[in-house]
């Protein structure tokens, strides 16, 4: 099994490329000179306005990465309020299975099998340019992958907890808050963390859709050929993306200590 | 003890509360400031375009309709898109990870040499190994369609800056987690093989690869699912996936098409990831 599977990977991998026509010919056709400037300027980041090389860019940089943020942080809060009463009804240990469930689920399966960008275009065809459609367009998905992760973690956690106080009498609701949640804490918090990692990059990327994020300030530098402006922006997103990993890292190593 | 004993010696720390506060914060300012308010949501011109967008979205059940809408190549090629990157992505990955490895990347893998290594050889090997992990956190910060976009203007409109793309911030997200498996393999035969004298990639060949190739596959076969929802996306920019054929019909404002389109590319996931959770169940019965 396992040696066919590599073999067949392989296969379909060639297979694909030839349907595709891919050639790595057409690689070494593309501009060397091009790729020379783009490449050397990762290491001269713009500070300035390449257009007029006077005007300092730091404002508009902080602005977009603001903006960044404040679209993944409404689009993740949305996201977790949708999440929670998903999570409930997911939930096999909390519904005891059954038709609530298997709806729930089916319902969360169809919410995430829609790309974010692609409820965004939904939604900018719905509702037009307005930040509402990109916290709507993020929320959404998200919320279907939350209520699945999170329902499967509550259904995994141990159940000795839950059972104690299932034998003194406890409702389902009482036996989830004080039985279950607290020892699925940690991975819950770590994963909701690392999902707004995520929330964060396509935030970035809903930019290319008109809304004022660090993809929309990244999609007209590099539009203008300021390839030293690109790299200030790719920058700012790398430092962005960075420190919500650290961030989801320590929250997760303090309340698995604590 | 009594609760409020109980209550009292709960564990406290000041990081996750300072993390709570400033996650607070962080909603509270993003639905402050304009870019984070829902509040135009029910405003009239959003009405009005929800009302036309709903009008033209009628869905046609004819047969022909949906074959016009849907053209069967939009499919193919969003599954090869994900099948080439997927691929791409793993051999590039597997040799990144044997660079980012800490038990391979380093002056005295498994044993200590007889001589300690010389400072000169230290920074070496360490150099090396972070500088591949700070390539492979690199590759996998930067969102696929940004990847797609950048390579499009500098490689020109195909489906190589689309594989490329997919398989650049792939092979960064594998890359980590494959050198992860190849830090926790089990040391014993390594060592052994070390003190015989074998190099280092021939113990990442005998020893090393054979027992972490199962996990391997497991991760590949997440981040194809991964890769198809995004392979669908990144057609937008150009390139012939179903993105383009979404985008095409919002262009020419078609919004029943657009719609079907989405639909269909949301089964395809779901075909995908059934695929792929069925091939990883017998994965792991092995």
């Amino acid at each position: 099994m396992r040696r066919a599977t590599w073999l067949g990977g392989i296969l379909a991998t060639l297979l694909a490329a030839f349907w595709l026509g891919l050639d790595p010919r057409d690689l070494a056709e593309a501009d060397p000179d091009l790729w020379v400037a783009f490449l050397r300027a990762a290491i001269q980041p713009a500070l300035y306005d390449e257009a007029t090389g006077t005007h300092w860019l730091v404002p508009q940089v902080l602005h977009a990465t603001w903006a960044t943020v404040s679209l993944a942080t409404s689009g993740m809060g949305l996201a977790l309020a949708i999440a929670a009463p998903l999570t409930l009804s997911s939930s096999v240990r909390f519904t005891g299975g059954g038709v609530l469930c298997a709806v729930s689920r089916t319902v969360i399966a169809a919410m995430r099998s829609v790309h974010e960008l692609l409820w965004a275009v939904l939604f900018l065809a719905a509702l037009g340019l307005t930040p509402s459609s990109a916290i709507i367009a993020i929320a959404i998905p998200y919320a279907g992958t939350l209520a699945k992760v999170f329902s499967e973690l509550i259904d995994e956690a141990p159940m000795d907890g839950a059972r104690g106080l299932q034998a003194s009498g406890a409702s389902p609701l009482q036996r989830l808050v004080f039985g279950t949640l607290p020892s699925a804490l940690p991975d819950l918090c770590a994963y909701a963390l690392y999902r707004y990692e995520c929330a964060l990059r396509s935030s970035a990327v809903l930019g290319f859709f008109g809304f004022p994020t660090l993809g929309y300030a990244l999609a007209s530098s590099m539009d203008s050929a300021h390839f030293h402006e690109v790299w200030t922006y790719l920058y700012a997103l790398f430092v962005l993306v960075w420190a919500a990993d650290r961030w989801s890292w320590a929250v997760r190593r303090r309340m698995v200590r604590a | 003890m009594t609760v409020e004993a109980l209550y009292a010696a709960r564990p406290k720390d000041r990081f996750l509360r300072g993390s709570l506060v400033f996650a607070s914060l962080l909603l509270l300012g993003a639905v402050a400031t304009r870019d984070g308010a829902l509040s135009e949501l029910w405003s009239p011109r959003a009405l009005r375009n929800l009302a036309r967008f709903l009008e033209e979205v009628r869905p046609t059940w004819t047969v022909a309709w949906w074959r016009e809408a849907v053209p069967f190549a939009a499919v193919t090629n969003t599954v090869a898109l994900a099948v080439a990157a997927t691929g791409l992505a793993t051999g590039a990955g597997a040799l990144l990870s044997i660079g980012a490895a800490g038990t391979i990347t380093t002056p005295e893998p498994w044993l200590a040499s007889a001589r300690p290594p010389s400072s000169s050889a230290r920074w070496v090997w360490h150099g090396a190994r972070i500088s591949t992990r700070f390539v492979l956190v690199i590759l996998r910060a930067i969102p696929e369609y940004i990847w797609a976009f950048l390579l499009v203007a500098l490689l020109g409109l195909g489906a190589w800056p689309a594989v490329l793309a997919l398989a650049l911030h792939n092979a960064g997200i594998l890359g980590k987690l494959f050198a992860e498996t190849l830090e926790d393999a089990a040391p014993s035969a390594p060592r052994a093989l070390r003190s015989a004298g074998a190099s280092r990639l021939q113990i990442v060949g005998a020893a090393l690869i054979p027992t972490v190739l199962n996990r391997w596959l497991l991760y590949l076969f997440v981040r194809w699912e991964t890769c198809i929802r995004e392979a669908t996306v990144v057609g937008m920019l150009g390139v012939v996936s179903l993105g383009w054929f979404v985008s095409d019909a919002r262009s020419r404002t078609h919004y029943d098409e657009m719609v079907a389109l989405v639909a269909v590319g949301s089964v395809l996931i779901l075909i995908g990831d059934a695929v792929s959770l069925w091939l990883r169940g017998r994965l792991r019965r092995r």
